[in-house]
């Protein structure tokens, strides 16, 4: 768990003092927001209706974007090995990076919700079931992003490589998700949407389990 | 010896069951086109024959590709890489011959080819799953590296197979749920229809492990020649 911590704690200082890195991703989100919201037209009405949609296609573009870094400094220094040299079970390199990510993107998500809830006027009265939603969510698609992330790191196509394969893995949690997201919008009762909150909890221990387990037999060698 | 670990034909197996499957096809033809007609959907209901084991061998053949990508992990004899991969070729093309003649049904019974319904959309993402596992493939040069990627994909992919299969069940719409219900052993069909069924599903297995072996052979053929 030190290990988790550490190796997480690492990356996101490295994140935050590049700076460019965070702030290109939050353009990166605005502009798309922005061109969304040109093309779904100007009335309210088509507007709020996406606006689920929108937020989670967002983060599932923004988690792609975020999952290459991930492990591009670890490429680039040619610290990838060593780290997977250290001593016993690599499983810890993984959740350390899916902890990094969850670290960067979860606040980013909490912005996206924000801004999306600002341009496309997706209510806010339920705040904290919507948080829940976020959460939830980012995990299923951190888990799959990060592993991927890891097992294509050394390739050269992986920018391509990436999305195409993350993209139909996630659905399952693209759709809970946007499905519990407009349940919440549109004002349904809470045990209505928990159970999609049951599902999305259902797809991350699993895409959790299996990637953890996955990731060393992935990598050694 | 060399030559009896590493074939460069077909063995008997195969060709019992290309064989059998090649000759039996005409005869599940033949019943499909015999079987009563529906009582809702008349004639059309046929394509039934080829719509439902096409389907169900595509879910077949992701699972044996997820079984033998997760004996590579483990074992690591590239044996098991071939055969999930002559599996998921085989698999990707049942599934391209189930979403087809599903929207040859779906036109006439739904007066549309397409439509964005839980069980259509889940089976073409896995479609699109299976087409990224080849595009892994494509992508990574060493082999090794290659038969990893591509067994993580195997396995991963594999959780939209049930999602797919569960999703009319999950989301009652349009499709119809299934007439033969795995998860409880329920049949809602005609026991003539039925038959048909059954024998078409038959004989689409037998060319399904035709197809497989055959397939995994020739990629032990090309990696020997990749090697040499």
């Amino acid at each position: 768990m030190g290990r988790i911590w550490l190796l997480a704690l690492r990356d996101l200082r490295l994140e935050v003092r590049d700076r460019a890195g965070l702030l290109s991703i939050l353009a990166f989100f605005a502009v798309m927001l922005f061109i969304m919201a040109l093309a779904l037209g100007p009335e309210e009405e088509p507007l709020r209706r996406a606006a689920p949609g929108v937020l989670w296609v967002a983060l599932a573009f923004g988690s792609t974007l975020l999952s290459t870094r991930a492990f591009a400094l670890e490429v680039e220094e040619g610290t990838l090995d060593d780290l997977l040299l250290t001593p016993g079970g690599k499983e810890w390199i993984y959740l350390g990076k899916l902890l990094f990510q969850m670290l960067l993107l979860l606040p980013l998500a909490a912005l996206a919700l924000l801004m999306v809830a600002g341009l496309f006027y997706l209510p806010l009265e339920r705040l904290l079931p919507l948080f829940l939603t976020l959460a939830l969510g980012v995990l299923g698609y951190a888990s799959v992003a990060t592993f991927y992330a890891g097992l294509l790191a050394r390739l050269r196509g992986r920018e391509v490589l990436l999305p195409l394969l993350l993209f139909s893995l996630v659905v399952p949690v693209v759709l809970a998700s946007v499905r519990a997201t407009t349940g919440l919008a549109e004002g349904l009762p809470l045990a209505e949407v928990s159970a999609w909150w049951q599902l999305l909890l259902v797809f991350d221990v699993v895409y959790l389990t299996a990637s953890a387990l996955l990731f060393p037999v992935v990598m050694e060698g | 010896m060399l030559k009896a670990a590493q074939p460069d034909r077909p063995d008997a197996l195969t060709w019992v069951f290309l064989g059998l499957g090649l000759l039996l096809l005409p005869v599940g033809l033949y019943l499909a086109l015999s079987a009563p007609p529906d009582v809702n959907q008349g004639y059309l209901a046929r394509i039934m024959y080829l719509h439902v084991p096409g389907a169900w061998l595509g879910y077949l053949a992701f699972f044996v590709t997820f079984l033998y990508s997760l004996l590579y992990l483990f074992r690591q004899n590239p044996r098991y890489d071939r055969v999930a991969l002559a599996s998921a070729e085989i698999g990707l093309v049942f599934m391209g011959l189930a979403l087809v003649t599903g929207m040859l049904w779906a036109r006439p019974t739904w007066g549309v080819y397409w439509t964005w319904e839980p069980r259509l959309t889940t089976t073409a993402i896995l479609f699109a799953v299976y087409v990224g596992y080849f595009l892994l493939r494509g992508a990574i040069e060493d082999p090794e590296l290659r038969a990893k990627a591509a067994a993580a994909v195997g396995i991963l992919g594999f959780i939209n197979v049930p999602i797919s299969y569960m999703s009319v069940k999950w989301w009652r719409s349009l499709h119809q749920t299934q007439s033969i219900d795995l998860t409880t052993g329920k049949i809602h069909m005609d026991p003539a229809m039925l038959q048909a069924l059954l024998f078409n599903l038959f004989v689409f297995t037998l060319l399904y492990l035709g197809f497989v072996r055959f397939r995994a052979l020739l990629a032990a053929l090309e990696a020997r020649k990749e090697e040499a």
